[in-house]
């Protein structure tokens, strides 16, 4: 196997855009990571592209207005965690020989979807889906159990809430790019208690993408190549071999396989980007990712250890709450703002001297399992 | 005419004695599923007997949810119960979640969940025992 490298990483804007297709929000992206690479498209070997909702030829839609044609494009779907299986597909392509260069995109017009502002169900026949377990359900009943098990209050759920707002207002590509105090997000209206409205990422339009290289591509390139230390993609389990609902197995394990790989701990990780749809269950990946010991992840947020000038800043780009979360862009993005951090180009939310960031991504919610997918990339320089 | 359906066959049953829900119990390794399915999600032996699996509950926890979910109306209430068996299931429930706590007692009982044409649609619920109708 070879070792694989993001050369180049790009977004668009993210936020409400009913007015603009998929092809130019995913060309946007595509546009501005290979300009980054240093490549042209033509260039481009392969690519992978990821989308949920109405999604169809997704590759071929954004890169035909860049002149790319006729190389092999693949198409995944892994609900939230899609653009990170975009990514690790390509990973592997790369890392086989199969391709020496190619883009990883994930793109999302959620304002055109067909759950425009609407809580995301799970797939349409699932038992609980109709029995009323929407994405904020499955997060609130979660944090419910949090307040019971480690002591959790309504206040350090906001506050994640404020501390993703924080970071998001030092990003120009945020969506909000508002600061809000623990009282206005706790005054913000009830979704499902003990969730607010301002403990919710918010719909988003955008896309992102990443251009991966062998070695001997990326040493030619342009900018600093990021290394792909480790990668995983992992599927749900059955949620009876789960004694509680405060952690997620899957991602556990998702992290467990990207450090193994790595050959890092969680005590080498300078700066995390993370699933946080909705603001409680940060405290669950904290202790998934082995970021605190299990049990711990109220104290380690109370001690200010993942806000920008912590041990670990977690979601230095706002996260899905501050940035916004286009789906299956998400999982790309958590990757593009690892590079940036790793380059040292992410200005006011910069984490000085970051060397190593892992990038986390969830999808999918369906009966009798935890979640759908979790995957796990970390990049190091 | 208004007639009555179960959301989908399997899930529960009338009996003389009240509602039970349904499950499946593994003939080869005891495993107990709800719903019950083809195939043992422990082993994945395909012999699954039927049984009641009573209607009886704990609360593990619980959350009014105050946005419309598909034919759901603002409002409602749901949450996760252990059923007397051991198994953690999701459930609507009959009562406000800030009026419960974890580990009150639940019992079941079959209601309709949504009306579709003239079809009233019926699902299981957990109501806190002694709570009133």
């Amino acid at each position: 196997m070879r070792d694989v490298y993001v050369i180049g990483a790009g977004q668009s804007e993210f936020g409400k855009f009913p007015n603009r297709t998929v092809a130019e929000l995913g060309g946007k992206a595509v546009n501005s990571a290979v300009a980054d690479a240093g490549i042209e498209p033509g260039e481009l070997q392969a690519a992978f592209g990821s989308r949920v909702y109405d999604a169809m030829i997704t590759c071929q839609t954004v890169l035909k207005g860049l002149g790319v044609t006729r190389i092999e494009m693949t198409n995944v779907e892994n609900a939230c965690a899609g653009g990170s299986t975009a990514i690790r597909s390509l990973y592997k392509d790369i890392a086989a020989g199969y391709a020496d260069v190619g883009v990883a995109v994930g793109v999302e017009s959620m304002t055109t979807s067909p759950v425009a502002g609407k809580p995301i169900p799970p797939e349409k026949d699932d038992l609980y889906g109709h029995l009323g377990l929407t994405m904020p359900v499955l997060f609130a009943l979660q944090a419910k159990r949090l307040m019971e098990t480690h002591g959790a209050t309504r206040e350090d759920f906001a506050q994640l809430s404020v501390k993703a707002h924080d970071h998001g207002a030092l990003n120009p590509q945020a969506q909000y790019r508002k600061r809000f105090t623990v009282d206005e997000i706790l005054a913000s209206r009830t979704i499902a208690d003990p969730i607010t409205l301002l403990q919710c990422c918010p719909n988003t339009d955008g896309a992102a993408a990443v251009v991966l290289a062998s070695e001997e591509v990326a040493h030619k390139a342009e900018g600093r190549p990021v290394r792909i230390a480790g990668s995983s993609l992992v599927s749900g389990d059955y949620d009876f071999r789960h004694a509680d609902i405060t952690t997620m197995e899957l991602g556990a394990r998702a992290a467990a396989h990207a450090y193994e790989q790595a050959g890092i701990g969680p005590d080498d990780i300078h700066v995390a980007e993370i699933h946080d749809a909705f603001a409680s269950e940060e405290l669950v990946h904290y202790e998934d990712l082995g970021l605190c010991q299990r049990g711990d992840a109220v104290g380690f947020l109370r001690s200010g250890a993942t806000a920008l000038g912590g041990h670990v800043p977690v979601n230095p780009s706002g996260g899905l709450l501050s940035l916004g979360h286009p789906l299956a862009a998400s999982g790309v993005r958590v990757v593009c703002e690892i590079v940036d951090q790793l380059r040292g180009r992410c200005g006011e939310r910069q984490v000085p001297g970051a060397k190593a960031g892992l990038a986390q991504m969830l999808g999918g919610a369906t009966s009798g399992l935890d979640a759908g997918a979790a995957s796990v990339h970390i990049l190091t320089v | 005419m208004t007639t009555s359906r179960p959301l989908r066959p399997g899930l529960f049953r009338q009996t003389s004695g009240g509602p039970t829900l349904l499950a499946g119990r593994c003939t080869a390794c005891g495993h107990i599923e709800f719903p019950r399915a083809d195939r043992c999600p422990q082993c994945r032996a395909e012999a699954q007997k039927e049984i009641d699996a009573g209607d009886r509950a704990e609360l593990l926890c619980a959350t009014t949810v105050e946005i419309p979910s598909g034919r759901l109306a603002a409002g409602y209430t749901v949450g996760y119960v252990i059923l007397s068996c051991g198994v953690r299931i999701f459930s609507q429930l009959a009562s406000d979640a800030a009026a419960m706590a974890a580990g009150t007692s639940m019992r079941l009982e079959i209601a309709p969940l949504w009306q579709e044409g003239d079809d009233q649609v019926l699902a299981y619920r957990f109501r806190p025992e002694g709570g009133a109708d």
